[in-house]
């Protein structure tokens, strides 16, 4: 039952996802939000893969999401990188520097290792900010080409519209849940899972518990890198705000609003997220605020999210059901 | 260089007896309930404000304002361990959830009441100088070493000689110890919390004259003391302190050498290689023989 | 030919307090054992170091000849070393099938991954069908897709030991299986372990408060005392032991 609902619930955002051109073309500002959305989406997929699945916290992933980012602008830009071998470029450094950080940091405590993830989180920060000659400092990397073009016979493919970098996005988004989906279904998947449920026993059972962080890290680092990219790409210049520690913050938020530990979780979260406040037009103080409370509830009534609540509903709905056929 | 090392040394150990303020506060909700309080910082921030309301509407008097701002602060602590804190407990990724929201709820209220801008207090003790050779600096530079110090000990008499506080250690220690010496553990969680907000509200109202009062002044605290209470190993009192003192000294000193952009990456970098090297930090025990 | 176990001049201290101090013993053929001791003997001490939880400071553990007292507990669980755990563990958010297949799965990670993309649906039938038996085993089929936290103590002290089972263990160690299980129960537990140790004729090694229980169960204890083994016997000669007798009153 629960397998089927969170399919069909993946299936139609899927279809929804590839038809929204269709659907939004004549609202451009809806594409644009739907982007964005999808931008974020990609780093809380990774950010799922961690701490979802794995049961780890890190508030300083924006940061590995700005290895990825400036890694495929400065290729891109400066020399001329075509986006494929940019990006998978970009996703392999933040990937090596969650490696880096990963070895010595994964061997320490929970509470130790959120604190030392705020800290290479900052600590990113600051280089971003300051490495001039790398990142552009303050001002950030202006004028990322968007990737080039391509034909398939008389059928033209182009990222420079609105709507064709949407599709591009979309399409790095798909490919990246298949990646989580394959993962998670996997005896990989029930290995992080076991990690996150009991450390000891997954280690009795055979577990080798630190190289499964490690790589969940590390992954999940490199996952964030690609969506950083897209990011920049989307935005056309890389800046240091994209990647500060509010960003962090703001993901593991998404990730606890869609529900961490589902698939859909992250994009769900993601989509709420950035659309929200785009329709709910007050200060954004207020807005903040409110974020605030919902944070808050979530914690104390709803650990697992909007999916959880769903999974929830649906559950007891069905059993309603259920019990009704057995009456009569 | 002598005069510019005594000039960054005192300004290290002012900043240092702040962080030791914040440090000490977190690590007592840490080593008795086991919660990291991400959250502190904003409270340090409301501790500021707190003070300025008191000092311009209505005390006037600014050791008044800062009692009345730790008082404030402590009735906050009060409400936040009752109703969130405590049905989190043992759940560290939730604590962790709440304290952000916390965070958003707090700071965005305080632009909402007060605006975005920085707020100015200064009382006499900010303008008044102090000659030290040919450096000159405010008085409150003192006031806070001193009060700092003064809070220290007032804290560790309290932990050691009454029967409260020997219950607060006894609890870190072991969570049915409260129950033994025949004291309600939720006593000690809600004490533990007051006290500990308390004292970022002192933080707050003795930095906020010196700089300015203004939404985020108790991000940089926070993370400060975060980094402290690890260097000077998790639940560790003395850590705390030299921790905190020992980050202040360190990163003040350390813009005499490197650009001042990267003293955050200092203290970042000295929390990392202490992790690397000593995990169980300064005062911290040190598991051994096991998997 | 070399036992199975063998544990000689085991020593561990913590602080000033000797654990265990010299202890000697070793299995050497498949059979059920029991260890057995008073309060204090060390015996929660020397299981731990078996099962890789501890380090000790001095002698060694052999399993079929090799060394393996200090090794990671993962390592030990893929040399064939299953345990199960005092306070009773699974994996609470996992069903009852989940948790099985979870102990047969291969968890190195290289070949976890290469799994992941190369699936084989007709291993993964044969890994269910072997879990979905072991659960008929204790009863348990009908919550196969039930979450193992929603069973009672009782069941999830059975689904540990099925699943240390599905793993294939060359021998298996349970600690004070009987603790938390209802006395009208354990004699079903006896008769399930029983039952499963004349399908796999491996070692199980138990360590158990329980005399009653362990007595009727074991083929042979070990009976440890301050830190020492005090003797290694059938059960009956041992309850006459008269050492043991004085260890147990003293």
């Amino acid at each position: 039952m629960k397998l089927s609902l969170s399919a069909i619930a993946g299936l139609a955002l899927f279809v929804l996802g590839a038809l929204a051109p269709l659907i939004f073309g004549s609202q451009p500002y809806i594409l644009y939000v739907l982007t964005l959305a999808l931008c974020y989406a990609i780093p809380a997929i990774g950010m799922n893969l961690l701490y979802g699945y794995t049961g780890l916290v890190s508030l300083g992933h924006m940061g590995f999401a700005g290895v990825g980012a400036y890694t495929t602008a400065v290729l891109m830009k400066d020399f001329g990188v075509p986006f494929v071998p940019s990006l998978l470029a970009g996703a392999g450094a933040a990937g090596l520097i969650g490696l880096v950080v990963g070895i010595p940091c994964l061997r320490l405590r929970s509470h130790f290792f959120i604190v030392v993830t705020l800290a290479v989180g900052m600590i990113m920060y600051t280089l971003f900010n300051n490495l001039d000659a790398l990142t552009g400092g303050a001002e950030g990397l202006p004028g990322i080409p968007r990737p080039e073009g391509f034909a398939i016979g008389a059928f033209e493919v182009e990222f420079r519209s609105l709507t064709g970098f949407y599709l591009l996005v979309f399409t790095v988004t798909a490919l990246v849940f298949l990646l989580q989906y394959v993962l998670v279904r996997s005896d990989f998947g029930r290995s992080l899972s076991s990690v996150r449920q009991d450390e000891s026993l997954a280690a009795a059972r055979g577990v080798n518990v630190f190289a499964h962080k490690l790589f969940a890290f590390v992954l999940s680092a490199a996952i964030a890198g690609v969506g950083g990219a897209m990011k920049v790409l989307f935005l056309r210049a890389a800046a240091p705000l994209s990647f500060e520690l509010q960003e962090s913050i703001n993901l593991i938020m998404m990730l606890i609003l869609g529900g961490a530990g589902y698939l859909i979780g992250p994009i769900i979260g993601a989509i709420t997220f950035v659309a929200l406040p785009e329709f709910l037009r007050v200060a954004s103080e207020l807005r903040l605020i409110f974020f605030g409370f919902v944070l808050l509830l979530l914690a104390r009534f709803a650990p697992r999210g909007i999916c959880g609540l769903t999974e929830a509903a649906y559950t007891k709905l069905s059993n309603r059901e259920k019990a009704v056929v057995a009456h009569t | 260089m002598a005069t510019a090392i005594l000039e960054q040394f005192i300004n290290g150990a002012m900043m240092g007896s702040i962080y030791v303020l914040m440090a000490l506060g977190m690590v007592l909700i840490y080593g008795v309930m086991h919660v990291l309080n991400f959250a502190h910082g904003v409270l340090f921030m409301v501790g500021g404000y707190m003070a300025h309301l008191y000092f311009f509407n209505l005390t006037g008097s600014y050791p008044l304002a800062i009692l009345c701002s730790m008082a404030s602060l402590a009735l906050i602590g009060m409400v936040l361990e009752r109703l969130i804190f405590r049905q989190l407990r043992d759940n560290l990724r939730m604590q962790i959830v709440a304290s952000l929201g916390l965070i958003l709820i707090i700071q965005n209220g305080v632009v909402q009441l007060w605006g975005p801008h920085a707020l100015q207090m200064r009382p006499a003790s900010v303008d008044a100088l102090v000659r030290v050779g040919q450096l000159s600096f405010t008085v409150q530079h003192f006031v806070i070493i001193g009060v700092v110090a003064l809070a220290v000990t007032v804290l560790y008499l309290f932990l050691t000689r009454t029967r409260l506080g020997t219950a607060m250690r006894a609890t870190s220690q072991h969570p049915e110890a409260a129950v033994v010496v025949g004291i309600d553990p939720n006593r000690v969680y809600t004490l533990t919390f007051m006290i500990a907000c308390a004292l970022a509200g002192l933080g707050g109202a003795l930095l906020g004259p010196l700089f300015l009062i203004f939404p985020q002044m108790g991000d940089a605290p926070m993370l400060k003391a975060l980094s402290a209470i690890i260097i000077g190993g998790m639940g560790s009192v003395p850590g705390a302190i030299v921790g905190g003192l020992g980050i202040g000294i360190l990163e003040s000193l350390s813009t005499l050498v490197i650009p001042t952009d990267y003293r955050d990456t200092i203290v970042f970098g000295a929390l990392i290689l202490m992790l690397l090297v000593r995990p169980w930090g300064i005062f911290g025990v040190r598991v051994r023989g096991e998997h | 030919m070399s036992p199975i176990l063998e544990v000689s001049g085991i020593s561990k201290n913590f602080g000033g307090i000797q654990a265990v101090d010299g202890a000697s013993f070793s299995l050497g053929q498949p059979g059920i054992y029991g260890l057995i001791g008073p309060n204090g003997a060390g015996k929660t001490t020397m299981f731990d170091i078996i099962c890789g939880r501890q380090i000790p400071n001095a002698g060694e553990v052999r399993f079929h000849s090799q060394r393996i007292d200090g090794m990671k507990p993962y390592r030990l669980a893929r040399e064939g070393l299953a345990r199960t755990f005092q306070e009773c563990r699974v994996l609470p958010e996992e069903t009852c099938l989940d948790n099985v297949l979870f102990a047969a799965q291969d968890k190195r990670l290289g070949g976890e991954v290469v799994q992941a993309l190369t699936r084989s649906g007709k291993a993964r039938r044969a890994a269910e069908a072997e879990a979905r038996r072991l659960l008929r085993l204790i009863n348990l089929e009908r919550y196969a897709d039930e979450p193992a936290g929603a069973l009672s103590y009782g069941q999830r002290r059975l689904l540990e030991i099925v699943s240390c089972l599905m793993s294939k263990p060359r021998i298996l160690l349970l600690d004070e299986p009987a603790s938390g299980i209802n006395p009208t129960l354990l004699n079903t537990l006896r008769d399930f372990l029983v039952e499963i140790y004349e399908e796999t004729r491996i070692v199980f090694l138990i360590v158990e408060h329980n005399m009653e229980f362990i007595m009727s169960l074991a083929s042979e204890i070990v009976v440890m005392h301050q830190g020492r083994v005090l003797t290694q016997g059938a059960p009956d000669r041992v309850q006459s032991d008269k050492s043991v007798i004085d260890a147990y009153l003293g």
